[in-house]
């Protein structure tokens, strides 16, 4: 098991570094650099900011040199925001956007799961049929139209919830329902369905012919295996809605790192693209990790680092 | 006629509620099960023989429904109970075990579990007190180092154990019946013999009851009592096994016996199948289900449904035939073919 885990953390360095070197190349492949912007600046100007982030170096004596500091947990100062370094950009901005992703995920988790129960034991009747309708939408409607749908209805025509900003707790809410909409119909659907199959088994006729609590058999017996495909799901989820969305961000105006993703691509802030990805990257290799693990608890079957027979 | 039934099943109707219309799995199936006696139930696939059990038992799908007739367990009407009320009685006084031991059991909890929680849900019992059952339990059904196996998970053992396991569970609360749907058809054959002589003895142990579903008549011979043969939802032959082996009452019954091969006979013998196929459930003939596929059909057959014929001066039980040919009108020709044994091997 042990022998296990450090296979799979070296294996995770190895895949991380990869990812480091191709977005660095890629990166650099983009015409244009930070410094390039329609007000021309002088020349002398730019070979001076260049040379002070150095950028005039050889591509191969940059890459280096950000190794280096990558090993040292340093991601180096952001290109765009004079002063600031990427480390500080991610600190500031992570626990708004996994504030917001923690609610939501939250939702997806707390309402996603119930809902396809829900169905499932409704199977074809009018519980089923409006869950379905509505995750169906959920599923089809894009967040951003959600989101502008929303906030035109709840907080311009009838001003329930703020515009922007999480300064009260209803502020939280347009952001977290936009945020986990997609998500909260698609782990609805799937729980319908994973249940459904299993509800289908015959283990399931074995429990109720031993004389079982329905309670007992919808959980004990149901879920624990209808729970194997979502979890499946649910980890890459968690990296995804912790790590933010540009466009909720950008359309609630939340301070977060979901919008840096796409800006610094935008703006060819070098150093922030490399640190949002590696630690996207980083995150949802240690999210995988953990829904492999989980896997070994809910099915015996599934014996991790053990050849199989 | 020894001692009053243990269970009664009279007029058992089941149908499925589906899209394309009502599916009449069950059409009024009636027999009785002795305490203590084995009740073979033959017939193949969809003649509504397992269907007729999960009946009994309250386990049919959302979309099944005993539509008429009843079951009655010792005096209290099955059918007429509600869910609750039949949990008291599922796993306790009447059990059940399945065909394929390789998908009922639950892959993600240990056989001690499995077993351990239907004692809980039966006896007022602790814990360790019930695993102590569990492994009393796993001793009686033959599994080698009992204890060290309740904590194992059901894919580390193989097909012939898990149907012990499976038997081990059905026999928690000394069940006064067991329904056993097919226990053997998903194992192999020396495993087979196995499970069944298991049962048999368990059987004569426990002084239990149980009802033997299967499509295998070689299973039946090897342990039933008496026989009930099923086709298209209705009981087509019932009686005593030996008499019904003997001499089969039935073109059925007499059709299914044809198609066993027989290991003893050193001839080249050719099977005789029985040409078409089952009845649709859906539409269901009027007359007689096996009529289309009768070699000795007459007309009567085809237009009404016949009566259950009892014959004459059977022993030791009521022998008793769905077919027109043994009403006294039959041409006697017909009939002629029940008289010898028509099992004449080369």
């Amino acid at each position: 098991m042990l022998h296990y885990l450090i296979k799979r953390i070296l294996m995770m360095a190895l895949t991380l570094f990869l990812i480091i070197t191709l977005t660095f190349f890629l990166m650099h492949a983009i015409p244009g650099g930070p410094f390039t912007s329609e007000k021309m600046l002088a020349p002398e100007i730019e070979a001076a900011l260049n040379a002070k982030y150095g950028l005039d170096k050889p591509i191969w004596q940059q890459y280096l040199s950000y190794l280096q500091g990558i090993i040292t947990f340093d991601l180096g100062p952001s290109f765009k925001y004079p002063g600031v370094r990427v480390n500080d950009l991610i600190r500031e901005g992570l626990p708004v956007t996994a504030q917001t992703g923690f609610l939501a995920m939250l939702c997806v988790v707390a309402l996603g799961i119930p809902l396809g129960i829900v169905a499932a034991l409704h199977q074809n009747k009018w519980q089923d049929t409006t869950i379905m309708a509505i995750a169906t939408m959920g599923v089809a409607i894009p967040s951003y139209v959600l989101a502008t749908i929303a906030l035109y209805l709840f907080a311009l025509q009838w001003q329930l919830v703020p515009t922007f900003g999480l300064d009260s707790w209803q502020g939280y809410i347009l952001p977290v329902l936009a945020l986990s909409g997609f998500w909260l119909s698609f782990i609805a659907r799937l729980s319908r369905s994973s249940l459904l199959e299993v509800l289908g088994q015959d283990y399931m006729v074995t429990a109720r012919a031993k004389g079982l609590h329905p309670q007992t058999i919808l959980f004990k017996h149901g879920m624990r295996n209808a729970l194997i495909p979502i979890v499946t799901v649910l980890g890459p989820v968690v990296a995804n809605l912790l790590t933010g969305s540009f466009v909720i961000e950008q359309i609630f105006a939340l301070p977060g790192i979901g919008r840096h993703f796409v800006l610094s691509i935008s703006n060819r802030d070098y150093t922030t693209i490399m640190g949002i990805t590696i630690f996207y990257a980083a995150f949802l290799m240690l999210m995988i990790l953990i829904v492999d693990l989980l896997y070994m608890v809910l099915d015996p079957r599934i014996k991790l680092g053990e050849k199989a027979q | 006629m020894s001692s009053a039934p243990l269970l009664k099943v009279d007029n058992l109707t089941t149908h499925f509620h589906t899209s394309r219309g009502d599916v009449q799995a069950v059409r009024g199936v009636s027999f009785d099960v002795r305490p203590g006696e084995i009740l073979g139930i033959v017939g193949e696939s969809g003649s509504g023989k397992s269907i007729t059990c999960l009946s009994i038992l309250g386990l049919l799908k959302a979309n099944g429904e005993v539509v008429e007739g009843s079951a009655d367990f010792e005096g209290k009407l099955l059918t007429g109970l509600s869910d609750k009320q039949l949990r008291t009685i599922r796993g306790d006084d009447i059990a059940m075990i399945f065909q394929d031991p390789m998908t009922s059991l639950n892959p993600t909890l240990t056989v001690g579990e499995q077993l351990i929680e239907t004692i809980l849900a039966h006896k007022p019992v602790s814990r360790s007190e019930a695993r102590k059952r569990a492994l009393e339990l796993f001793d009686l059904v033959k599994i080698p180092s009992a204890a060290s196996r309740l904590d194992n998970y059901p894919h580390q053992f193989s097909g012939g154990m898990r149907q012990r396991v499976m038997i081990a569970m059905a026999l928690t609360c000394d069940p006064k019946l067991l329904i056993a749907d097919e226990p053997t058809t998903a194992l192999d054959v020396t495993i087979q013999r196995q499970i069944l002589l298991l049962l048999k003895d368990l059987q004569e142990e426990l002084g239990m009851a149980i009802i033997l579903i299967t499509h295998d008549l070689g299973v039946i011979a090897e342990v039933a009592d008496r026989i009930l043969v099923m086709y298209g939802g209705m009981v087509m032959e019932t009686g005593d096994v030996y008499d019904v082996f003997e001499s089969p009452q039935h073109p059925y019954t007499t059709g299914l016996l044809h198609s066993i091969p027989d290991v003893r006979s050193h001839t080249k013998q050719r099977l005789t199948p029985i040409p078409g196929s089952p009845p649709d459930m859906l539409r269901p003939p009027e007359g007689c289900p096996f009529a289309p596929r009768c070699p000795h059909a007459i007309q009567q057959c085809l237009e009404a449904m016949p009566p259950l014929f009892e014959r004459p001066n059977a022993k030791p039980t009521v022998h008793e035939a769905r077919c027109w040919l043994h009403h006294e009108e039959a041409p006697k020709a017909l009939q002629s073919i029940f008289d010898a044994p028509e099992v004449s091997n080369g």
